[in-house]
């Protein structure tokens, strides 16, 4: 685990998922390793009540009725398609929930406008083709295939990316839960083994880059998962985020409580004047995500390290969050120092303490930008 | 207070929760005492002789209690807790079609702050409600009195601390949370809900606690999911303990010493004093009694709860002088939803599970004779009352045994997938079959995986979202709304025509000859020829008077108008009374007929502290369209008169020039003199304006359409007002007096200077060239043409200066300095069209050329070659004389000065008559010369 940069989910919480499938009572459909409730608890963490030995955490925050739901489609005959737009957690849910479902989520196809057919059903193994001919053993299953062979959960992320011809070979994959391979003779069909689902995720935003087909939509149960604006959910995802960002780069920084509070409500004031617009000029490029905001925290954090006194302050946060957010001069460089002086000023007028810091760093911020 | 008993029916449960609280607990004394003491509320509420019989609104499981009990006891009085004064109304409810509320209104306020009214209060009641049950009843059952003993609506007000964001104790404001935007949810106005049976956790945390281990999303899910499903079916015993248990135990969980508490516990007081008093004076038998109240209210430790308490009575104070009317408004679901912050779709969902457990359980609940949708009529009540028992311990069973499994209801969850379904295609989802299949598998999962034995309305909604919702939402409805319609959908109440108060009744008789169904909930068309049917014009005034006092959607005129001395000969209406009865209802409340209430309306619109002289001749102009009283339009114009002279802003001058140039011209249409007021309205305008000239033209705040809207009704007006006594000398000094900085009212008072003689058009001219000739005044020049264009209302016969400096602007003004002001101009001509635009036009079109062609040649008249000023014609007189008689001086200083210019002499032919005449006469010339201090000798010897 120490050699991986990033660990996928099984491996970084083996003990958990170990630990849960051996408390597990409950009956579990096809071939999980944990039974829906199980699954819930992984994702959403325990609560006294359950009962457990030891403390499972929250490891995705939103409402619990959107788990449940992807929980009990995957438990069903169709695939599971969260859409959501950017930095909203879709990718995280999708991989705790393979995660814990089968303790492999790797099986993942990326949709691209490069993803070709090959990259869901199966391609060949060129030289093994011309020594030894076309069999089994020369055919590459892609993740997907695999996932239906082993019985598990198959992951498709930005499936709107890819197009619409390609999207189209999930259709048969998730009617008749079979890929037939034509080039074969004999053996010539892989059959999903009970247990097999795909999770798939699109971007809101990019639903007009390859719009799924009719037939497609109906062979997914749609979970959308909307922004969090719930300030307590959202410090806790930034901060649970962070840490284990930080703990990758083996980076030990405080991040001061005042400081969150005001990256949470900046982001909050900038959403806020987005919802307000009445055109794109006017409001900013961003999605002003939770996941923007996790970036943001971790850049400032990284400068802090490497090129600061090793403390985050308010102003290197003001100076991540405009480089960050300012994507477009001038549109959203003027919608940031309007907002500096129309919102922060006052507000550092009036309360001080990390506002002043985080108002000079950001003018600063813009100054350079400009 | 009655103490509980040490031992009594409870003991062993009590020691139960006791020894669990020592068991479990991290601090048992606190655990222990909130047990312990909730086992003591039940004990207590159940030793009290008067039967307490706890409810929770909108519950099902309570209302099938209610009926049971009042089946089983027959009792001979009911105590409820409901607003006292609210009694008289519930006879009429036999009128009804439920949902309605009963409604208490107070527009005029004495007691209360003024700022709070109108006052509204309404109390909703659904069948499916055990308050519903027990008042249907009380009115079906011969010799059962029933008492409303809650506090009257004037003191829920009247407990309302003094402060702006204050809301009444037990009461909602509408629309607090969990509203959903809508025609029906908004059913009860901003009016303050009162329901019985408020039952909720006391602060946020513990609700969201309870939501939270619950597993559920919203409150009336959590109720549904562990009180309502398993009191469903129930023993009266089991349910009245559990309830009071509820009751005590959210009681116990909120802070101490909160205002709120503070108010609950006098309503408690106010309660149990009433129904003590009634005891007394009636002298029934407290055990035929029963008295139905919120849980809450069960588990009260007031020192007047009960019956054997020595503690003295709550002193009640007196209602306040404010006059209270009371009524009956329609209501629907999904605004008792919106009124008490109940999800979406709940009390649609409980009054499906009402039908279902009538159905279920063959009971036959009350109904009023005669009431709307009546399928069935409620048993007699007069069978043997059952005889009263001890309590028993049913708690300790109840709270120990395994939830009931009934098992899945295969059938209704098959009903409900295929119909939502079919619902969904109908509302544009491509939806099918597998679709049906893969809802009931979604849903008997997600029951599964939130603990339940059967998938509850919430699960299916939630199942259905997951495989119906896509992307986008094709038609008006999103899934989710689509199964609360099917789960029962939003039900509208209605209110019976008998029900209504006499202006309600009125207009819908008078509007009978339009031969509509003015109860329906469509809106309908209406078509009205005047000409043809004369019985037709009443309903057109009345009309037109409901236009006005009503919600703009409830009379809408789609063809024909009304306005001062035009009538339409055919009109068509879309009318949608039935679906605006609570408006016409509260229209009510304020008198007997339309023309008083219309009457009322535009007297308070005069009277009222935010009045203001333009507002006035509005109210006039209505109430000459509507009324056509002529002492009613006496009074209000003379308050016009008044409030006109008391303004010290000028910012409503453009409509009241506006208003009072109508109305004069409508008077002098259709009079043969203007009536009193709108002289002396002219005459106080025109002092009045004059007064404040000088300061408007220098104020800031006053626009430069404001400025020039007075002008306009100063000059445009001066004849009436010079005629009614004023002075012109005012205006001259009003206008002297002013001096202007901002360019666009320099321009203004340049006009008006030239409105007066007092700067000839020649000058103006001159000005302006300066203006635009200064290249430091030019950027602000489109400002002075902006005021110019605001005086061609009070000078028009400035257009065609205006016309000229407009082309000069253009054609001089360099583009950066142009373009920017366009938009200004356009967006001024835009918004005062009707007055500037005609006027700028016509003279445009006057001035430019009309065809193509003409343009070529066309040169603008302002720069024709202007002919060479003649020679000033010189009066003949002594002087002349002299200088004509003796040239050569005059020529040498010509010839000095360099003039060539041969002077005119007397010799010319066409004078000869004039030096004749002089010559004859001469006394005039001599007094000339006389003036001018000219030798007079010499001048008789030059003429000879």
């Amino acid at each position: 685990m120490s050699e991986m940069l990033r660990a996928p989910v099984e491996v970084k919480y083996a003990d958990e998922l170990d630990y849960l499938a051996s408390v597990d009572t409950d009956p579990k459909p096809f071939s999980w390793r944990l039974s829906p409730r199980m699954v819930r608890l992984f994702v959403l963490g325990s609560e006294r009540a359950d009962g457990l030995d030891r403390v499972i955490p929250q490891k995705w925050f939103g409402d619990r009725s959107f788990v449940e739901r992807s929980i009990v489609t995957l438990a069903s005959d169709r695939g599971l398609l969260l859409l959501g737009d950017p930095g909203t957690g879709k990718s995280w849910l999708a991989e705790l929930l393979a995660a814990a479902i089968c303790r492999n989520s790797t099986l993942v196809v990326q949709g691209t406008a490069g993803t070709t057919e090959d990259h869901i059903k199966y391609s060949w193994n060129v030289s093994m083709v011309i020594s030894q001919g076309q069999s089994r053993k020369s055919m590459i299953p892609s993740p997907i295939m695999t996932a239906m062979e082993q019985g598990v959960v198959g992951r498709f992320e930005e499936l709107t990316r890819s197009t619409s011809d390609v999207q189209d070979a999930l259709i048969s994959i998730l009617s008749e839960k079979y890929v037939s391979i034509p080039e074969l003779d004999h053996d010539n069909i892989v059959f999903a083994k009970p247990g097999f689902s795909i999770i798939a995720t699109a971007n809101s935003r990019d639903r007009g880059v390859n719009d799924l087909s009719s037939a497609l939509k109906r062979r997914f149960n749609f979970v959308r998962i909307p922004v969090v604006t719930n300030k307590r959910s959202e410090a806790e995802i930034v901060r649970f985020r962070t840490e284990e960002l930080l703990r990758r780069h083996r980076i030990e920084v405080e991040v001061p409580p005042t400081l969150l509070d005001i990256l949470l409500q900046s982001f909050a004031d900038l959403r806020t004047a987005a919802a307000g617009a009445t055109s794109d000029d006017e409001k900013l490029e961003s999605a002003l995500s939770t996941a923007e905001q996790i970036g943001v925290l971790e850049d400032a954090i990284l400068h802090s390290q490497f090129f600061g006194d090793r403390a985050l302050r308010a102003e290197t946060l003001a100076g991540s969050m405009m480089g960050s957010l300012a994507r477009r001069s001038p549109e959203d460089l003027a919608i940031l120092n309007k907002y500096l002086h129309g919102v922060v000023e006052p507000r550092a007028k009036q309360d001080g303490g990390g506002w002043e810091g985080f108002l000079d760093g950001g003018r600063q911020a813009i100054a350079a930008l400009s | 207070m009655t103490a509980p008993v040490a031992g009594g029916p409870f003991a062993g449960l009590r020691h139960q929760l006791t020894a669990a609280a020592t068991a479990f607990a991290d601090s048992p004394d606190t655990l222990a005492g909130i047990l312990a003491g909730m086992i003591d509320d039940v004990d207590r509420a159940l030793a009290v002789p008067l039967e307490i019989f706890p409810v929770c609104h909108h519950s099902p499981a309570s209302a099938l209690a209610v009926v049971r009990r009042l089946r089983e006891k027959q009792p001979q009085v009911i105590y409820l807790e409901l607003c006292e004064d609210l009694r008289p109304l519930l006879g009429e409810l036999g009128n009804c079609r439920l949902p309605v509320a009963v409604q208490a209104f107070a527009s005029e306020l004495d007691g209360h702050p003024s700022e709070w009214g109108p006052l509204s209060i309404v109390a909703p009641l659904t069948e499916a409600s055990a308050e519903y049950q027990a008042i249907v009843y009380a009115l079906e059952t011969p010799g059962v009195e029933l008492v409303l003993v809650d506090r009257s609506t004037d003191h829920v007000f009247q407990w309302l601390p003094r402060t702006p964001e204050a809301q009444p104790d037990g009461a909602v404001q509408a629309g607090e949370e969990g509203g959903r935007p809508g025609d029906d949810a908004a059913l009860h106005g901003d009016a303050v809900g009162v329901e019985v049976g408020d039952l909720r956790p006391g602060f946020a945390e513990l609700e969201a606690y309870l939501l939270h281990h619950g597993k559920v999303r919203h409150w009336s899910e959590w109720w549904d999911q562990y009180v309502e499903q398993p009191l469903a079916d129930a023993d009266h015993d089991t349910y009245r303990q559990v309830m009071v248990l509820i009751g005590s135990l959210f009681r116990r969980l909120r802070p101490t010493h909160s205002e709120r508490l503070d108010r609950d516990e006098d309503r408690e007081r106010y309660m149990w004093t009433r129904m003590r008093e009634h005891l007394a004076t009636s002298g029934v038998d407290p055990g035929r009694c029963l008295y139905i109240c919120g849980a809450f209210h069960a588990a009260s430790r007031v020192e007047q709860f009960g019956l054997a308490s020595d503690a003295p009575g709550y002193e009640i104070s007196p209602r306040t002088g404010t006059r209270w009317r009371y009524g009956l408004i329609p209501s629907s679901h999904s605004a008792i939803e919106a009124q008490f912050g109940l999800a979406p779709g709940s009390v649609s969902i409980a009054a499906a599970t009402w039908t279902k457990a009538l159905k279920r359980s063959g009971l036959t609940p009350y109904r009023l004779e005669g009431q709307r949708g009546t399928r069935t009529r409620g048993r007699d009540g007069r069978d043997t009352a059952a005889p009263a028992t001890g309590p028993t311990d049913r708690l300790s069973s109840f709270l120990t045994a395994p939830p009931e499994l009934n098992g899945i209801d295969e059938a209704e969850l098959r009903g409900w997938c295929v119909d939502i379904v079919r619902l969904a295609r109908r509302n544009g989802y491509l939806a099918s079959t597998a679709d049906a299949i893969a809802v009931y598998e979604t849903s008997t999962l997600l029951a599964g995986l939130r603990n339940r034995t059967r998938p509850t309305p919430y699960d299916f909604t939630d199942a259905a979202v997951t495989c119906i919702e896509k992307d986008v939402v094709p038609g008006r409805r999103d899934v989710r709304r689509l199964c609360e319609i099917l789960l029962g959908g939003d039900r509208v109440g209605r209110v019976g025509y008998e029900a209504l108060p006499p202006l309600a009744r009125d207009v819908l008789e008078r509007l009978r000859p339009l031969g509509l169904d003015l109860q329906k909930r469509t809106v309908q068309r209406a078509l009205l020829d005047l000409h043809a049917d004369s019985r037709l014009a009443p309903c057109s005034d009345l009309l037109w008077m409901l236009r006005y006092l009503l919600p703009h959607d409830a009379v809408r005129p789609i063809m024909g108008e009304r306005r001062l001395g035009h009538r339409s000969i055919q009109e068509s209406w879309d009318v949608a009374l039935g679906r605006n009865q609570r408006a016409l209802i509260e229209l009510g409340y304020e008198g007997v007929t339309v023309e008083q209430v219309l009457e009322q309306r535009l007297r308070r619109a005069v009277r009222g502290p935010q009045a203001t002289a333009a507002g006035a001749l509005a109210a006039i102009e209505d109430a000459i369209r509507l009324l056509g009283s002529p002492r009613l339009i006496g009074e209000l114009g003379t308050r016009a008169v008044e409030l006109l002279a008391t303004e010290r802003t000028v910012d409503d001058a453009p409509d009241v020039l506006r208003r009072i140039r109508r109305l004069l011209t409508h008077h002098r249409a259709t009079a043969t003199a203007l009536p009193a007021w709108c002289e002396a309205f002219v005459a106080a305008g025109y002092t009045h304006y004059c007064t404040l000239l000088p300061s408007a033209f220098v104020d800031e705040q006053a626009g430069v359409r404001q400025v020039g809207a007075m002008l306009g009704f100063l000059f445009s007006m001066e004849n009436l007002a010079l005629s009614l006594g004023c002075d012109r000398t005012q205006l001259e000094l009003a206008v002297a007096q002013a001096h202007p900085e901002a360019p666009a009212k320099v321009a203004l008072h340049w006009a008006a200077r030239h409105q007066l003689g007092l700067l000839p058009l020649t000058e103006l001219r001159d000005c302006c060239a300066e203006l635009l000739a200064n290249p430091l005044v030019v950027p602000i020049f489109p400002q002075y043409l902006s005021g110019f264009v605001q005086a061609l209302d009070p000078v028009p016969g400035l257009a065609s200066f205006v016309v000229e400096l407009m082309s000069t602007a253009f054609a001089q003004l360099p583009d950066p300095i142009l373009l920017p002001w366009l938009p200004t101009l356009i967006t001024t001509l835009r918004e005062h069209g009707q007055e500037l635009v005609p006027l700028l036009i016509r003279e445009a079109a006057h001035t430019f050329p009309g065809t193509l062609p003409a343009l070529d040649s066309w040169e603008p008249p302002w720069v024709k070659a202007t002919p060479a000023p003649a020679p000033p014609i010189v009066p003949a007189g002594p002087v002349v004389g002299l200088l004509t008689g003796h040239p050569d001086s005059v020529d040498a200083i010509a010839g000095l000065l360099g003039c060539s210019n041969p002077w005119q002499r007397h010799a010319q032919p066409g004078r000869i008559e004039v030096v004749a005449l002089l010559a004859r006469h001469p006394d005039t010339a001599a007094a000339v010369v006389d003036l001018l201090l000219v030798d007079r000798t010499t001048a008789v010897v030059a003429q000879r």
